[in-house]
């Protein structure tokens, strides 16, 4: 009981402090009062009494003090105080904490920005239990740095060696078509071996996972659907299990429904259906064509399961040819999801880290600055008995309280920032994540955590500075010319060099990821996006069937008035997805597995796909109606194939086997101008072409060059596939010009994050200039004055501090281009057509910031040289 | 604010908690009833007593109230509690091998 009551006695003091001092007041005028009445009862006239009674009091404001400090809340009180008094000293002086607190915001805001998608994307766990114990497996060749996908034999291989796994699934994503109200809907599918919903820790859901069972060929029509295609399509009945969802061949039994919003990787499906692999002949399904996950048992690490696996892969390697030269890539799942948006999001947080570290060194400038003109305040206090720690604490409580409040604004920038940038990046920055990007808990943290360090760090130095006073020193009026002084000025030229240099390094980034933008926009891509609109097909046909389908389609298509061609294909480009293969040929041994003669991309297409993107046919002739399944194989090359492959010119003609030696003989009919399927970074790779009348796959894409606008025409084109089949679905519509905004997202974005942040850092290094200069004229003024009376021009006033500030520009600038140079190898990766020490952005970027520093400095100095000597004289 | 330097801190500490024990007083009754009991030797100015009775009050062992006093005037009554109580045991006996001992060092060969 007793602390209670001694806590609540504390609190009161703090909190109703007024009224614990109106009662102590009140107690010490008791006691007074009864010593005059004893003084006036023992004869003392009551003029003596009074005046005797308050000599022996002392003076009470003396007892208050005293008991005031055996209170024990001092330390409260004057921190309290402090605060009060630091609030009053910034609302003195607008100027100073406007700039201050504006800088604040600007930095930390960015900082929490930038922070809120690195906790999104690579802080937060996957959204699994035991999220670390997730991992991918796939294959990697030796002595490559790429992975490919896995073959069912090695998956079947390495279920039954390893140890190392709880739970180990293969996957794969071939969409599905269901049948709807509307006809046939192409929806998104997972195919899996039956320990998927192990492998990812789920929990409780409707039904049941697949049984092994219905992973065997026969028994396996049966679906899981998803949650929110259960919601979509059944209205969330719960009745669903055991009834049928139908499919263009028939139906699949419904024996369960996932969790809500459960995600493998990163789409959530629509459906999962059982992988069945036939345990003799596993390659039968496919090859290297699917993704494997797995659990690994607790206690396990991944670096065992990456050395168990070496050695399963050996022993493969010898005895399967197919494994020949293949090794196991194992990493865990999350930093396998992130591992291309982790280079840029580390690069963008240095960028704010700088951006907000010139912050704090223009706001240590500004309260050195300051402490120097309050010295005679310190002084006072000094000599009033203040300690030092007492006077540098005061001093460090006003930066918590300008980076209190810079903090709560930068909270205010970063959440608008975070909900801009979220909607225009459109998954560039978020690639790997799944959750939604916002500002939570964690990054409030962060920013409590930032405003607090950065208090100390810019607060910390300069309050010491200032509180070492000499009374005596600091009361007289004017102060210049003392050692100390200098000392500091040179202590602030440098860090306002460093500033000059960080925020021109800065510039130059934005200015390298600027020319990488303009070049990628520029490039030469080989062919024409403009106009063209693409859909996805699944059929689902048997192959020859296929072949008369798509040519009815293309048909169809091509009658759609305000339709000039139409293709498929198997990849679009700049999709991402391509397939590598090898080819060998004429003369070399048939049968057998002779290395092939070198290697290619491959790509299926349908008559007409160059005329739909306009790409142009170099020599011989495209595919056309002439070849069918019947007539003998062709296929066509691009110009780097027969450049590399066939140097002396003579390719058409010539014959190839594509994809196995086993292959037949297949005649090079043409040759086409090089593109970038793949990537826009990516140099052109010599591609074979083959045409789909002879090979009908069942997986492509649509692609259809219209008269105008490409967007308009797509319900046309829908209904006129529809016509043909009504059970044919499409997915995916998109104009080839958005798979090109796609593939430019990042890059713009990079170059717009940058040059915004390079932007804030040069005008922050601007202002820390000015306030440099600024200060060097207010404390020169007196002595300009006096040169200015003795004759001096003005113009070289004017010259003399304007070359004090450009020779601190001038310092910054090659400071921050040598730092530039250092640190080329940061970000090479982002550049695309430009080198990082490209003198033209070197110039560039020390131009602009030269332009913006020189003119900071020059308005105090013409300022300077506009003083009136008379007032300069008497300004004391 | 020097502290009083006639009387140890804690020995006035102990006066007034032997004071409070006997019945509820305000401050100035604690300086005269010391004056009273110890034949007029000790003299405790308000300088010296009222933050010890403050300190005395936030270490919990003296509670204090306002009530009317003997004038009708409002005056602060302070009275021992508990701890108090076991406070002033304690303190008395120090205080008792304290004085034991100086005296017997003080005494004539």
């Amino acid at each position: 009981m007793r602390w209670t009551r001694k806590l609540r006695l504390r609190v009161r003091s703090v909190i109703r402090s007024n009224r614990v001092e109106q009662e102590l007041d009140e107690e010490l005028r008791y006691h007074r009062d009864h010593l005059i009445e004893d003084y006036i009862a023992a004869g003392m006239p009551a003029e003596d009494a009074r005046r005797a009674a308050l000599r022996e009091m002392g003076g009470i404001e003396q007892q208050k003090e005293y008991c005031r400090d055996v209170r024990g809340v001092a330390l409260l009180d004057s921190l309290g105080k402090d605060a009060k008094y630091a609030l009053r000293a910034l609302r003195k002086s607008p100027g100073f904490s406007a700039v201050a607190i504006l800088s604040l915001a600007l930095g930390i805001g960015a900082n929490t920005t930038i922070f809120t998608f690195v906790n999104a994307v690579l802080l937060r766990p996957l959204p699994y239990p035991s999220s670390d114990r997730l991992v991918i497996l796939r294959e990697q060749p030796r002595g490559s740095e790429g992975t490919v996908s896995v073959h069912p034999v090695n998956f079947v291989e390495w279920r039954a060696r390893s140890r190392s796994f709880e739970a180990l699934a293969l996957v794969q994503t071939p969409p599905l078509n269901v049948m709807g109200s509307n006809g046939a809907e192409q929806i998104a599918r997972i195919q899996t071996t039956s320990e998927l919903f192990r492998v990812f820790g789920v929990g409780r859901m409707l039904g049941r996972e697949f049984t092994e069972e219905e992973t065997r060929p026969g028994s396996d029509n049966v679906v899981i659907l998803g949650h929110g295609f259960w919601q979509r399509w059944f209205g969330g009945d719960p009745g669903v299990l055991g009834r049928r969802l139908a499919v263009p061949d028939g139906s699949l039994t419904i024996i369960g429904v996932a969790p809500r919003g459960l995600r493998i990787g990163l789409t959530e499906p629509d459906a999962y259906t059982p992988l069945s692999i036939n345990s003799a002949n596993p390659g039968a399904i496919g090859s290297r064509s699917f993704e494997c996950y797995g659990r690994m048992k607790p206690g396990v690490s991944l670096d065992t399961v990456r050395a168990e696996m070496t050695v399963i892969a050996s022993a493969l390697e010898r005895q399967y040819p197919l494994d020949k030269g293949m090794g196991v890539f194992v990493s865990g799942l999350h930093g396998y999801i992130v591992r291309e948006g982790r280079p840029a999001l580390r690069l963008l947080m240095a960028v704010v880290a700088t951006v907000l570290i010139i912050a704090c060194v223009n706001l240590a400038g500004l309260l050195t600055a300051r402490g120097i003109a309050r010295r005679g305040e310190f002084a006072v206090r000094s000599s009033l008995g203040a300690s030092r720690s007492r006077l540098v604490r005061q001093l460090v409580i006003e930066s918590l309280v300008l980076s209190s409040f810079g903090g709560a604004a930068g909270l205010a920038v970063a959440y608008v920032a975070t909900r801009i940038l979220v909607s225009l990046t459109a998954g560039a920055l978020t690639v790997g994540t799944t959750q939604p990007i916002r500002l939570d808990a964690i990054c409030l943290f962060f920013t409590l955590a930032v405003s607090t360090v950065t208090a100390l760090a810019f607060g910390l130095a300069p309050a010491w500075q200032a509180s070492r006073v000499d009374p005596q020193m600091a009361l007289r009026e004017r102060t210049r010319g003392a050692s100390a002084d200098r000392r500091q000025h040179r202590l602030r030229s440098m860090l306002v060099v460093t500033e000059v240099a960080l925020a021109v390094v800065l510039l130059v980034g934005a200015g390298l990821l600027l020319r990488t933008f303009s070049s990628l926009v520029r490039v030469n891509l080989g062919f024409q996006p403009a106009d063209t609109i693409t859909m996805g097909l699944f059929l689902l046909r048997p192959p020859e069937a296929r072949i008369a389908l798509v040519d009815q389609i293309l048909e169809r298509v091509e009658a759609v008035p305000g339709v000039t061609a139409a293709s498929t294909t198997q990849f679009l480009p700049l999709s991402g997805m391509n397939c590598a293969t090898g080819f060998w040929l004429e003369g070399q041994t048939s049968g057998g597995d002779g290395q092939p003669a070198g290697d290619a991309d491959c790509l299926l297409v349908s008559r007409g796909y160059f005329d739909v993107l306009r790409i142009p046919v170099l020599e011989g002739r495209a595919f056309d109606g002439r070849d069918r399944m019947d007539t003998s194989p062709v296929v066509m090359v691009n110009a780097s194939f027969a450049r590399r492959y066939f140097p002396d010119g003579r390719t058409l003609g010539r014959r190839i086997r594509v994809h196995s030696a086993k292959e037949p003989l297949a005649e090079i009919i043409g040759i086409v101008g090089d593109v970038r399927h793949n990537q826009l970074t990516s140099e052109p790779v010599p591609t074979v072409f083959q045409l789909h009348a002879q090979r009908p796959g069942y997986i492509m894409s649509l692609i259809v060059r219209t008269a105008g606008d490409a967007s308009t025409q797509a319900a046309a084109i829908r209904h006129a596939i529809q016509e043909v089949d009504r059970t044919q679905a499409v997915s995916g519509v998109k104009t080839v010009e958005q798979y090109l905004g796609d593939a430019l997202s990042r890059p713009r974005l990079y170059a717009a994050l940058v040059t915004c942040f390079a932007v804030i850092a040069a005008t922050l290094a601007a202002i820390g200039l000015y306030g440099l200069i600024a200060y060097v004229v207010t404390q020169r003024t007196h002595e300009i004055g006096i040169r200015l009376a003795l004759g001096a021009a003005r113009g070289k006033v004017f010259l003399d501090l304007f070359g004090h500030g450009a020779r601190l520009v001038i310092a910054g600038l090659v400071v921050g281009v040598v730092a530039a140079v250092g640190l080329r190898g940061v970000a090479s990766t982002l550049l695309f057509g430009v080198t990082p020490v490209d003198p033209l952005t070197y110039l560039m970027a020390a131009a602009v910031f030269s332009a913006v520093a020189f003119a900071a400095v020059m308005i105090p100095a013409r300022r300077a040289s506009l003083v009136e000597p008379i007032t300069a004289l008497r300004y004391e | 604010m020097s502290k009083p330097t006639d009387l140890v801190q804690g020995t006035l500490d102990l006066l007034i908690l032997r004071v409070v024990a006997l019945e509820p007083v305000h401050g100035w009754a604690i300086a005269q009833r010391i004056r009273q009991m110890s034949n007029e030797q000790l003299r405790v100015g308000q300088s010296a007593l009222y933050p010890a009775l403050h300190k005395l009050e936030q270490q919990g062992w003296i509670e204090a109230e306002w009530a009317p006093s003997e004038n009708n005037r409002r005056a602060k009554y302070y009275r021992l509690t508990k701890a108090g109580r076991k406070a002033l045991k304690a303190e008395a006996a120090q205080w008792e091998r304290l004085s034991a001992a100086i005296s017997l060092v003080m005494k004539p060969a």
